[in-house]
């Protein structure tokens, strides 16, 4: 583990008198400096070999109408767990800001979403082109603004969007979605290829924006957890829980430990169905069927269980600010014991046949590799990650919920092919029914939430990090005026991780490109916000 | 000449017939493996009957070679068809052509469903042929020598001469080893054929691994309908010659009704057990990536060819 201290110090040092301020936000050291040495500060936190920190989030924040300016926040984790953010103003006109995209490659979709969504301009970044905003937005609309209001009728515009090009004899570029075959969100991907093998994919999403931060900025903090619960709705409780503990925190509301341990179930459910149809869809891709339907089958058997226990297969509705609104009985808890152990064997039965089938290994070894130092530049975690050697978990790293009590194995390989994800989902099974059995066998008696009696002070904020199924959630929520939330930053982890998938599919053929992307199995409403 | 004529509409009939109910016997026995219940037995003939009530939707982009296409796809494989003997070991159009035949009979239909998938311009009907052309273009021979390697046991490549001789066994020289060698090199060539796991996945819905159904992708209405009950008929021809090419015993060897109805009865029990096998095939294994595709083709080749050289050694 990285000693925050140490590191803030070593900054301090290395910086002078360029660092304006060291402060704590609720333990999270935040470091302000001036906007154009934040390259170079970043940089350091990047590279230098004590700090070693992934750019885990980047995002901005509107300051109006209590002061003329512009907040950018960088969040570091260095080594495993341990937050530290890099903070700087734009104030009064200014809309440049040097970007960190050429020396820390993890920026470069934050900094143009950056530019989207709030018209500030990364000086230097090297593809400036639209990300969030399609070029039929017209010119001058950045919804996230505080002028920019959140019934505003946008116009349209003609535009068109340059995708890289490969040209040559031979090569052809073949476009796909963003309306697919299947019943799928939308997605646009651009191959370049020459015969079957992939030269070039070029990811383009963001078809379906929600303006889901916006919305969230007209609500009061605690009607946000219906929203978030909305982001991405197989990740209906990690969204909730994020969101919650965020607002938590800014209020100083201490949780009940069942609730804790309640939070800690209910997220490990969650996990645990989609992990399963995870595993079936993936074989199901290579044309092994039986995988699918075995799978869907035992899926279908939590998610009725999270139905009867809470009245949604989604588990909406669950969380609430100070805890949760479900709790389980006795007889509720025999019931899971019994069928989870059910499913267990069940699940290992399948995994076996699935480890014994030789052709099924056969076209999920070597494919879609996804290198450990791409994984590294993207920051990508999570199950991608586990699967090409990143060891981070929140839930070891940054214990929230119950999970500090809890003990647990994170499974780690190395090869970064589809099959490594496959066995990072299957062992995390495993994993996610002991966590649900040790959580449901220690779970404490008490009252399941907490009221909530003061209003965070305008302009305070608090950061919150959930393990979801697909990786590590973070939201960001500032208080408004009025009990307002003055600006909630929302990360899925698939924002993070669909660029990564760009370069995982170089030198594989066309046909295999399906697995490798269920593979990885991102969302597309968690980035289209 | 009467009784040809009836006969012929009478095989043409009981393919077009038998067809569908073999695509949903494939479908129902991967469905009960996999614990499922699955579509009921009637749903291909429904899908059928609702396609051809459908409008036709075409790319304003095609020509007539998309609109020519579902005709001649459906009438090749037909003609191909009635070549075939499937209740009667001496079919009346054998004078017709040869193996040869039905092999050209069914490129045929091919090389019209490649131009079709590149006609409409989109990206996935052109890798969708371009696909099938490596697949065609591989299957091909080993089909044609796997039948030759029974052809030269019977002295013949007419395909009722081959059936009638097996069927009686009749101044025919009967060797196991390259029987057997030629009746896997068919099936492997049954398999890549008509699109079938490992090589093509039918129920994929994901455009970019498929190849036959790529290639249809633009396709609706009527159009879809042929093409659909060309392939259901395609899918049984295989299994037709795989199983009265290798085991004829049951056929009719007389125009005689008893024995001929008696002989339906028996090729439906012979198809409907390679169509399980199939079913079962479709369950136990992943589709093979698509450069691997080559190296099974390739097996099916060698095999065929063996059978024909174990054939001249068996023999001295």
């Amino acid at each position: 583990m990285v000693d925050i201290n140490e590191a803030v110090r070593s900054i301090q040092a290395t910086f002078g008198t360029k660092i304006r301020s060291a402060d704590r936000v609720r333990e999270i050291p935040v470091v302000t400096a001036a906007k154009q040495d934040i390259p170079a500060i970043a940089s350091h936190i990047h590279r230098a070999s004590d700090l070693r920190g992934t750019l885990s989030l980047q995002w901005a924040v509107d300051l109006r109408p209590r002061q003329a300016a512009y907040r950018l926040y960088y969040l570091f984790t260095l080594g495993r767990g341990t937050w530290l953010i890099l903070m700087t103003e734009l104030s009064g006109e200014d809309r440049l800001f040097p970007s960190i995209t050429p020396r820390i490659h993890a920026a470069k979709w934050y900094e143009r979403e950056i530019r989207d969504m709030f018209g500030l301009i990364a000086e230097g970044h090297p593809d400036l082109r639209r990300l969030v905003r399609h070029e039929h937005w017209p010119k001058g609309t950045h919804p996230l603004k505080k002028d920019f209001s959140w019934n505003h009728l946008m116009g349209r515009q003609d535009g068109e969007y340059h995708f890289r090009q490969i040209e040559g004899e031979g090569v052809f570029e073949v476009p796909v979605g963003p309306i697919h075959a299947g019943i799928i969100e939308p997605g646009h991907f651009r191959f370049s290829v020459a015969g079957e093998p992939i030269m070039q994919l070029e990811v383009r999403h963001f078809w379906k924006h929600r303006g889901v931060e916006k919305l969230f900025e007209n609500l009061m903090w605690s009607e946000g957890v219906a929203l978030a619960e909305r982001v991405s709705g197989d990740t209906s409780f990690g969204h909730s829980l994020c969101y919650c503990q965020a607002v938590e925190a800014l209020i100083g509301v201490e949780v009940p430990s069942r609730a804790e341990y309640l939070r800690t179930f209910f997220l490990e459910l969650e996990r645990l169905h989609n992990h399963i149809g995870d595993v079936g869809a993936i074989c199901n891709d290579a044309a092994y069927a039986l995988a699918l339907a075995h799978c869907g089958r035992m899926k279908e058997r939590i998610m009725q269980i999270n139905d009867s226990l809470t009245g949604s297969r989604f588990l909406r509705g669950v969380n609430v600010v100070g805890g949760t609104s479900v709790d389980l009985s006795l007889d509720g808890v025999t019931m899971i014991e019994h069928t989870l152990k059910e499913i267990q064997e069940d699940f290992s039965d399948l995994a076996r046949i699935l480890f014994h089938n030789a052709s099924l290994t056969d076209r999920l070894e070597t494919t879609g590799v996804l290198k450990e130092r791409t994984a590294r530049d993207h920051g990508v975690m999570g199950v991608v990650g586990r699967a090409s050697s990143i060891d981070r978990d929140v839930r070891r790293d940054h214990p929230f919920a119950a999970y500090g009590h809890l003990t647990f194995k994170v499974p780690i390989y190395r090869y970064g092919d589809v099959r490594a994800r496959l066995r990072v989902r299957i062992d995390e099974v495993h994993e996610t029914i002991g966590l649900i059995l040790q959580a449901l066998e220690n779970l404490p008696a008490g009252p399941i939430s907490t009221a909530m009696s003061s209003a965070p002070r305008p302009g305070d904020w608090a950061l919150s990090a959930v393990e979801g199924w697909r990786g590590e959630i973070l939201y960001f929520v500032m208080a408004g005026e009025e009990g307002k939330v003055h600006r909630c930053k929302v990360r899925d982890p698939s924002f993070v991780i669909w660029p990564a998938i760009q370069f995982a599919v170089l030198g594989n053929i066309i046909p295999d490109f399906p697995l490798i992307n269920k593979s990885f199995n991102l969302s597309y409403a968690g980035t289209d916000l | 000449m009467i009784e040809s004529v009836v006969i012929t509409f009478v095989q043409a009939v009981v393919i077009l017939a038998v067809s569908p109910f073999i695509v949903g016997l494939i479908r129902k026995v991967k469905a009960r493996l996999q614990c499922r219940q699955g579509p009921g037995w009637l749903q291909p003939y429904y899908d059928l009957v609702k396609l051809f009530r459908k409008d036709v939707v075409a790319s304003t982009h095609t020509s007539w070679i998309f609109t020519a296409s579902p005709y001649i796809i459906f009438a090749s494989t037909l003609a191909a068809v009635l070549l075939v003997p499937i209740f009667l070991s001496t079919v009346p159009l054998n004078f017709a052509g040869d193996v040869i035949t039905v092999v050209y009979l069914l490129a045929l239909g091919t090389f019209f469903l490649i131009l079709a998938g590149l006609d409409a311009g989109s990206a996935f009907g052109g890798m969708g042929s371009s696909r099938e052309a490596i697949v065609a273009s591989l299957t091909e021979p080993a089909m044609i020598l796997s039948i030759f390697a029974v052809g030269l046991t019977a002295g013949s490549t007419n395909l009722s001469t081959i059936v009638h001789k097996t069927a009686l066994l009749q101044g025919i020289v009967t060797d196991p080893p390259p029987h057997l060698m030629a009746l896997a090199a068919l099936f492997i060539v049954t398999l890549a054929e008509t699109g079938r796991v490992p090589v093509d996945n039918p129920a994929t819905h994901l455009e970019l691994t498929m190849i036959h159904e790529a290639m249809i992708l633009e396709y609706s209405g009527r159009y879809l309908a042929l093409v659909e009950w060309a392939s259901a008929m395609k899918l049984l021809l295989f299994l037709t010659l795989i199983s009265n090419i290798f085991a004829p015993w049951g056929i009719a060897t007389e125009p005689e009704p008893v024995w001929m109805i008696f002989g339906v009865a028996v090729w439906l029990v012979k198809v409907s057990g390679l169509a399980v096998l199939i079913g079962v095939i479709e369950s136990m294994f992943a589709k093979l990536r698509l450069f691997r595709v080559t190296d099974f083709l390739g097996l099916a080749f060698i095999l065929s060819l063996l059978a024909i050289i174990f054939f001249y050694i068996l023999r001295g």
